[in-house]
């Protein structure tokens, strides 16, 4: 600063009073002194020369309303009174704080804006100490948190999806069945196509014939289902069985492709329970028709304890340290979030 | 319908704020945070300051399950945290040493750490890894029950400002080198050693607190001294050091300490002090130095009675005394050596300063009594004098009230109280 910069501002730092206005565009006269306790209005008024008339009028940040102003104002002059000793203030701090949650979230803000920094601790303090020791209810209801955790969020809201062990498990192997599957279909794959197209013809012939097209139909699709699962079963389990009922099955074989990975690993745990037998066995334990990304938790819950052993059995050997993350998985504990609970995922 | 909610209250207020109350909580507090809502799921990943203990995880009164779940939790709380971590304690008496506790470390320091306190549990001492001494802003270092081993090359925390190892296996050579190495290293904190003969060169070490069996301390640079806390214990070994030790003690320890403000002595201390005191003339003065405290000190060995004496006329600004006495003095052994306070008395000195004044143990024996007439001649300013006797005898108490009623006051507002059981 200029030194006639100074001599301009030094006749206005005289005044006792500066000019402050408020969120709402209101403006108010404060003494001097006790503004400049806050170093941003001590700023303003000092490298900007405001504050000295209405017309210059400080503006201060947007958090701070009249009502927190007044606030700040009052703690301002309590403290920068010099003589006071520890006892003191803290007393004043201990009744400052006194106040109800909103005012006090909103007192930090406008503290925080006007780099009040003392004052910022204290009601930073005051609001750790109505945070500490209470339940993530309690908190919720205090402060007007959104509960918009999914309930999956809620009891892994640690992990990092990628991250976990678990899932990275869980993802190679998928990622090698899906291979598998894969590697199956390309050699299907010419005479499935083939064998699409001719199926349809007899079909609209034999419905035709019989008089009934609908319900053939749809008696063929619930067929198909059926035989779809199995077929995926059997895949997993025997050759042998495969080729004797490929023909049947070859126009599921499209479907399978194009099918999410989801519903590929719902048909690799179902084919745990595969009936040996072959009969078709209606299977009410998911719909075929809404496989989509999401999965039901319950279901889920299944998967995961069948792909746990899926995986220990392919990899009997795995590391010690896996074999404990996945065993603690399965212990049932309650919903109630708890720091053991990390890794455990479903009541 | 329900309620209708009010806007978030806090959710949108400053991270940086959000982090400083976040500290403020137990960890545990602050890590269940992540699942308030969306907003809070990461906030607390951020915060530049991990401090854990038995409490963070839920009780148990199967120890060894307790310290292996600390492990886990700690382990997992650094897994998922961002960005630099400045404090990191672990305060755990059933923390037992394991393997997480290296890759702890050194995911430290790799992590900007500047404070790191380690206190762990009762079992096997944990060997800290190489990878502490690459914590280049490492600032303040406390470690309790572990084995430290600097390598060769270590060049010193060039940061470091606070030291404190209690119970750490390190050899003493290494212990001298690193408080060398560390020049801007102002408080150091050494306990529970056994035998140690310490040599302190700090340049700009300004708290000193020493616990343990030392056989000799000597601070040879040590020229910013300013408060000196020393507690020695004794062992037939040193007992027997110090039989033929031919030093003077008290110059070799406070001989260039001049900026001293605050002397703590306790257990052998005076007695350490105490030995070459009389051959020698003291060459400094302590302007700085208000507050002595002497602790059991033993009115029967002349030399310590020299050794306060010194001290105290070494201290023109000198406000506060508080002395204990040895309270396991023989009885019969009270044969008042009337020639030695004759000799002291000459000397004149008095104690301009000196406002208050604590004497405990006393157990009413001649020294002590001829001591507390000493003090109360030669202090015009003093305010009070408290007497707090060890109840052994009634007979020397009373002895001692009446001594002191008799004695001549130089302060008018002098209060000599004394504490009765």
């Amino acid at each position: 600063m200029s030194e006639i910069d100074m001599a301009v501002i030094k006749p206005e730092m005289m005044k006792p009073y500066v000019w402050l206005q408020t969120s709402d565009d209101s403006i108010q006269q404060v003494e001097q002194e006790i503004a400049m306790f806050c170093p941003l209005i001590c700023q303003e008024i000092i490298q900007k020369g405001l504050g000295s008339s209405k017309n210059c009028a400080i503006c201060l940040p947007q958090q701070v309303s009249p009502t927190m102003l007044s606030l700040i104002l009052d703690y301002c002059r309590f403290h920068q009174v010099p003589g006071r000793s520890n006892k003191e203030r803290k007393a004043y701090d201990e009744k400052f704080v006194r106040i109800d949650t909103e005012r006090l979230c909103e007192l930090t803000s406008a503290a925080d804006s006007l780099q009040l920094k003392p004052l910022v601790d204290l009601t930073s303090r005051a609001l750790a100490r109505i945070i500490e020791g209470k339940s993530p209810e309690e908190i919720r209801d205090i402060f007007h948190l959104p509960d918009d955790l999914t309930e999956e969020e809620k009891l892994e809201p640690l992990r990092n999806i990628t991250a976990d062990p678990r899932i990275r498990l869980l993802n190679r192997l998928y990622a090698k069945k899906r291979k598998e599957l894969k590697e199956r279909e390309r050699l299907k794959n010419i005479e499935v196509e083939e064998e699409l197209v001719d199926e349809r013809s007899v079909d609209d012939l034999l419905s035709f014939i019989n008089g009934n097209s609908g319900e053939s139909k749809g008696v063929k699709t619930s067929k198909n289902k059926k035989k779809n699962r199995r077929k995926k079963e059997q895949q997993k389990h025997s050759l042998k069985e495969e080729a004797s009922e490929l023909n049947k099955k070859e126009v599921n074989g499209h479907d399978i492709r194009h099918r999410s990975s989801e519903a590929e690993r719902i048909s690799e745990t179902s084919c745990l329970h595969y009936a040996e037998d072959g009969t078709i066995t209606p299977k009410v334990e998911f719909d075929d028709g809404d496989i989509d990304d999401e999965i039901d938790p319950a279901l889920k819950e299944k998967i995961d304890r069948e792909v746990e052993d899926f995986a220990r059995r392919l990899n009997s050997d795995w590391p010690e340290r896996m074999q404990e993350l996945l065993s603690s998985g399965q212990e049932r504990k309650t919903m109630h979030f708890t720091t053991d609970g990390f890794l455990r995922r479903h009541a | 319908m329900g309620d209708v909610m009010g806007p978030d209250l806090i959710s949108d207020l400053p991270q940086s704020i959000i982090e400083s109350i976040l500290m403020k909580i137990p960890i545990r507090d602050a890590v269940r945070t992540s699942i308030l809502s969306s907003k809070w799921r990461y906030k607390w990943s951020s915060i530049t300051q991990l401090i854990f203990d038995d409490k963070c995880v839920p009780f148990s009164s199967d120890r060894e399950y307790v310290g292996r779940s600390v492990t886990k939790f700690i382990t997992r709380v650094l897994f998922l945290h961002q960005g630099p971590i400045h404090k990191f304690q672990i305060k755990s008496s059933k923390l037992q040493s394991c393997p997480e506790i290296d890759q702890w470390i050194l995911y430290l320091s790799r992590n900007d750490i500047k404070e790191l306190v380690m206190e762990l549990g009762d079992g096997e001492f944990f060997r800290i890894p190489s990878s502490l001494f690459n914590c280049r802003k490492l600032r303040r270092l406390e470690l309790s029950r572990c084995e430290l081993d600097p390598p060769q090359n270590f060049k010193g925390f060039k940061g470091l400002r606070s030291l404190g190892l209690h119970q750490v296996l390190i050899c003493p050579d290494a212990v001298e080198s690193l408080i060398s190495k560390c020049p801007l290293l102002e408080s150091l904190s050494v306990s529970y050693f056994d035998n140690l003969a310490l040599t302190i060169r700090a340049p700009n070490l300004k708290h000193l607190y020493l616990e343990g069996e030392f056989k000799d301390i000597y601070l040879e640079d040590a020229p910013f001294l300013v408060e000196i806390s020393i507690a020695m214990y004794m062992t037939d070994d040193i007992a027997e050091h110090f039989e033929q030790s031919s030093n003077c003690n008290f110059v070799k320890f406070l001989g260039g300490v001049p900026n001293l403000e605050k002397l703590v002595g306790l257990i052998y201390f005076t007695k350490y002090l105490s030995i070459g005191i009389d051959s020698v003339h003291l060459p400094i003065m302590y302007n700085n130095l208000e507050t002595i405290e002497l602790y059991q000190v033993n009115f029967e060995d002349t030399k310590e009675i020299l050794v306060i004496l010194r001290l105290i006329t070494s201290a023109p600004n000198l406000k506060e005394l508080q002395i204990s006495g040895s309270s396991n003095i023989a009885v019969a052994a009270d044969i008042p050596d009337l020639d030695f306070w004759e000799k002291e008395c000459l000397s004149g000195t008095t104690l301009n300063k000196l406002k208050s004044v604590k004497l405990s143990e006393m157990g009413g024996w001649s020294h002590e009594i001829e001591f507390m007439k000493y003090l109360l001649r030669r202090s015009p300013v003093l305010e009070t004098l408290n007497i707090i006797p060890c109840v052994f005898d009634m007979e020397n108490n009373l002895r001692m009230l009446m001594e002191l009623v008799k004695c001549r006051r130089a302060s008018t507002r002098a209060e000599v109280v004394f504490y009765r059981e």
